[in-house]
């Protein structure tokens, strides 16, 4: 039981990842919480919804179109909502955010219904057994995908000239400006990244559960940001690490203790580990400027 | 003179008064006539559980609508004040208060979520007004006063229900339990395996998931597979049942599955799919009863909003004729209206035959259902 559980943990795990790093790279770039990012993730997974089955795109397609999409929504909401507010107080940006957020889904709700969709993404459903542990194709999905997205980030984080500039903005704003940098262009590319993980994550939860509703963005947007802030809110190993951290302790200590605690076991780990390191598992120590 | 002159004033206050009272009374028959009768409904609109409560507003509407066509209550239309508690406890107790304090509301049909009803019930037995929930089955909404009445049976009578006929009938010896942890759920799973061991079967595992948070359910489920049961019972709702038994098969835990009433929807169908096939379950509603009110129900519910009726459609569409019959025999009194329904036997609903007893909880016999090529059938063995 014990190795099945700590593969139900990765597989929720690497998904909180995904979502967590679209919280991270904003509040890396912004310092804002972008409370809205839950919802964008559920916009993706609707958006894969409408292409699968509406538009009857082979699903491979329809994730790459669906991320664009949301690509482009995660780019709209910072124009809309935090360009204009960027030089005010940060408790205005939040308002903004929490306001972009009920925007979202309730848009949601009202396009498509409140009900919980089927997600028929075409791929058939095989479990197979390897040892004592059950695996289903999709869940190996995940994990690749997964991987392979954060390596890809990392990639392009490190090794390209947009990344430098996005780390550069994220050090400081001011001075990216003053060397030349394009840091509205930069901040819309932060969003756009963050949107396309989320989307990724979303359509994956989607066709893993095969269930889509509106408020769906609620609680993987609070797990994710707990997952950001365990790891340590602003820097991207960290989110990678704080969502595998956050699905594990939750799939065990609902496994070992009790079920109905599991969303305390996943907050819980979040305080007992801000009590000993403050600014998260790899968050660097922090001077707030005032 | 002086003694005329008093007679006369007297007769004139006299023919004043009385005209003045004449006067009232015109007054009041005129408003009576013109007036209307509302009716207050509290359902989750938005929120976990805002399908049940789509198809609650659906079906009292459809119910007013039938009235209206018919010239109304005694000849005054019906109007609906529609309020959204947003699935939440808190907000019941807000929409309950607003209710309650207009006095030109006569009833409420309402709340769905268990939690919600008992939430608001202190606050509509103050008031002293009747309100009827639709979806409430938990066995403590029993105990929430006089004016609380429900038309869907307590989850103690569906789990000793559902438990008999799993191990007296089925013969099932080792069940395992999962439930949502509301008052809904986990009175249901209090009062299942209570009976489930009082019949001589061995309940394995109990676990829990909370409601509208939890969707991954593979470690419950992996918990469950370990501990050999040849039973899953489901406490919960449509879409967290689907959601556990499409997991269940992808974790290779192939078990046949019971649940409550609450399942009965379409959508544990188009979500669960070849995963929910065999699940076993007792309904108060089905399409191929023989009830006429129910067949009649159908048929203007799909005329008027082109898909089939849910469970909690036909539910709130008892409750909200119960409420209208109430007025029309007892007239527009929110104390007579609860005497009347307190009283009120065999009510012949889309959802069977409705008694009230002494508590206000609905008493009717269910029917057996299961889920055979896509569809709710009834069982027969």
């Amino acid at each position: 039981m014990f190795t099945q559980q700590i593969i139900n943990g990765l597989t929720m795990g690497s998904i909180y990842a995904l979502i967590a790093l679209g919280y991270t790279m904003v509040y890396g770039i912004l310092r804002i919480v972008n409370f809205a990012h839950g919802d964008i993730f559920m916009m993706g997974t609707f958006f894969g919804l409408l292409l699968t089955q509406k538009f009857r795109f082979p699903f491979p397609l329809a994730l790459i179109l669906a991320a664009i999409f949301t690509a482009l929504l995660g780019m709209l909401v910072e124009r809309v909502a935090y360009r204009a507010l960027r030089l005010s107080d940060r408790l205005v940006l939040l308002i903004s955010a929490l306001g972009v957020s009920i925007f979202l889904s309730n848009f949601a709700q009202l396009v498509w219904g409140t009900e919980t969709h089927p997600f028929p993404s075409g791929l058939s459903v095989k479990s197979f057994q390897v040892g004592t542990v059950t695996l289903s194709n999709i869940q190996v999905y995940i994990l690749i995908l997964s991987c392979l997205l954060m390596i890809a980030l990392h990639v392009f984080v490190h090794k390209t000239k947009m990344g430098v500039a996005m780390r550069a903005t994220s050090h400081s704003i001011n001075n990216a400006r003053l060397m030349g940098i394009n840091t509205d262009s930069i901040i819309s590319m932060t969003f756009a990244v963050g949107s396309i993980l989320a989307a990724v994550a979303g359509i994956l939860v989607g066709i893993y559960y095969d269930a889509v509703y509106p408020t769906m963005g609620y609680t993987a947007g609070l797990k994710a940001f707990t997952a950001a802030v365990l790891g340590g809110i602003g820097n991207i190993p960290g989110a990678m690490l704080g969502g595998v951290v956050l699905g594990v302790v939750e799939s065990l200590g609902a496994a070992y203790i009790s079920s109905g605690y599991r969303d305390a076991f996943a907050f819980g780990i979040m305080i007992i580990v801000l009590i000993f390191r403050p600014s998260g598992l790899l968050g660097k120590k922090q001077q707030e400027k005032v | 003179m002086k003694r005329r002159g008093k007679l006369f004033t007297l007769l004139l206050v006299a023919v004043v008064l009385v005209s003045l009272l004449a006067g009232c009374g015109q007054q009041k028959e005129q408003e009576a006539k013109t007036g209307e009768i509302k009716i207050g409904v509290a359902a989750p609109l938005t929120g976990a559980s805002a399908q049940d409560g789509e198809s609650i507003r659906k079906g009292v509407e459809l119910a007013v609508e039938q009235i209206n066509a018919k010239g109304g209550i005694n000849g005054k239309l019906v109007k609906l004040e529609v309020a959204d508690d947003k699935t939440d406890p808190k907000e019941a107790a807000i929409v309950a208060n607003k209710l309650a304090q207009d006095k030109s509301i006569l009833a409420i049909v309402g709340h769905f979520n268990s939690s919600a009803t008992l939430a608001g019930a202190p606050i509509y037995n103050k008031e002293k007004v009747v309100h009827i929930s639709p979806g409430s089955s938990s066995p403590a909404v029993t105990d929430a006063g006089p004016y609380t009445f429900r038309v869907i049976t307590t989850d103690a009578f569906q789990g000793e229900y559902v438990a008999e006929w799993a191990v007296k009938d089925e013969g099932f010896k080792r069940i395992a339990i999962i439930y949502e942890n509301t008052d809904y759920g986990k009175g249901l799973s209090d009062v299942f395996s209570a009976s489930v061991k009082k019949l001589g079967a061995e309940v394995v595992a109990n676990e829990s998931y909370i409601l509208g948070e939890t969707k991954d359910f593979s470690t419950v489920l992996t918990k469950i597979k370990n501990a050999k049961p040849d039973l899953l019972f489901i406490g919960g709702l449509y879409n967290e049942a689907a959601l556990i038994a499409k997991q269940a098969k992808r974790l290779g835990l192939n078990l046949p599955m019971m649940g409550v009433d609450a399942l009965y929807s379409d959508a544990l169908i188009s979500l669960g799919g070849q995963d929910v096939e065999g699940l076993l379950l007792p309904g108060f509603f089905h399409y191929s009863s023989t009830n006429p009110v129910a067949q009649e129900f159908i048929k203007a519910y799909r005329e008027k909003y082109n898909s089939d009726p849910g469970t909690y459609a036909a539910y709130a569409y008892d409750a909200a004729n119960i409420i209208f019959e109430a007025i029309q025999k007892a007239g527009e009194d929110r104390q007579k209206i609860a005497d009347y329904i307190t009283n009120l036997k065999d009510f012949q609903g889309a959802t069977g035959i409705n008694t009230f007893d002494e508590n206000g909880d609905v008493l009717k016999e269910p029917l057996r259902l299961i889920i055979k090529n896509g569809k709710f059938e009834i069982y027969s063995e």
